[in-house]
């Protein structure tokens, strides 16, 4: 359950650690709440120090504090109900950043992901994932 | 079909039932029903709880039946031959009273006593033949049993 001012831990390498949702796309029926799967823009309120070296270089990209940015949500603590009847339910929310064309913008994910993902097509997370449940 | 199990009180959790809790850790946890998982989260501990599978376990509910079973099952006793001794001959024994048994014994003690005397008259008769020899066969002897013979006379 996402909205406006929720926060998320970033769990892959792109260098953000927090971000703030400030709104959920829209889909046919989320009713303004983001959950897994979900793609959301948020801001980054924590980022870790760019290194010397990726500063330096134009190509790489570069999170910073305040950078606007849009997210996929992969962990919720908000239950979720699943087709066969479990309930899947996170210690934490998590996130992980896109660009403009839905693609990573980190190259890891350190962290259990929803199996959700994968029924909603962000199947490259799912594939880098340590653990999916 | 998979069957789940409970992992704060051990009860089955059969498909489409229960929560699956992930903890920050990336551990998982799953609970039968909300008694569990509210439990769980108020982390209290299941050994304390006395209707939980481990208390159960640890304090040994439940499982007497089991082992007395087992334990009746064990000893059958079986009767045979051994090596000298057919079954007949150790069932006769067996089955003697302790009259019959104190009566053989009795006979078997006379039985010894008369053969012990016999033997001892046997022995003693050659041993008489020795003695009435025996002075000839010492000359000491002879000597003093004949002086004396004299003086007696």
């Amino acid at each position: 359950m996402i909205g406006l001012k929720s926060t998320l831990n970033v769990i892959d390498n792109s260098g953000a650690v927090l971000i703030e949702c400030v709104n959920v796309l829209k889909q046919k029926v989320n009713n303004g709440w983001g959950s897994v799967g979900d793609e959301i823009v948020c801001v980054v309120k924590a980022a870790r120090p760019i290194p010397a070296a990726a500063a330096a270089s134009a190509t790489a990209v570069k999170v910073r504090r305040g950078d606007v940015r849009r997210a996929v949500i992969v962990r919720t603590r908000k239950s979720v109900r699943r087709p066969d009847g479990r309930v899947v339910r996170f210690d934490d929310n998590a996130a992980v950043l896109l660009n403009n064309k839905r693609e990573m913008l980190g190259t890891r994910v350190g962290g259990v992901v929803s199996a959700e993902l994968r029924m909603k097509g962000w199947g490259k997370i799912v594939s880098l994932a340590p653990k999916i449940i | 079909m998979k069957v789940e199990i409970d992992s704060f009180s051990g009860y089955r959790i059969y498909p489409s039932k229960g929560k699956i809790f992930v903890r920050g850790d990336s551990k998982v946890f799953r609970f039968a029903s909300s008694k569990n998982a509210s439990l769980f989260l108020q982390r209290k501990n299941p050994r304390k709880l006395a209707w939980t599978v481990v208390y159960r376990r640890m304090h040994k509910k439940g499982i007497t039946e089991e082992v007395a079973k087992k334990r009746s099952r064990r000893t059958v006793k079986h009767q045979r031959g051994i090596v000298g001794a057919d079954l007949a001959a150790i069932a006769a024994k067996r089955n003697q009273t302790a009259a019959v048994r104190s009566q053989a014994r009795l006979a078997a003690i006379t039985k010894a006593k008369t053969e012990k005397k016999d033997k001892e008259v046997k022995k003693a008769k050659p041993a008489r033949a020795a003695g009435a020899g025996a002075p000839k066969a010492s000359k000491q002897q002879m000597k003093g049993t004949g002086v004396g013979g004299k003086a007696g006379r």
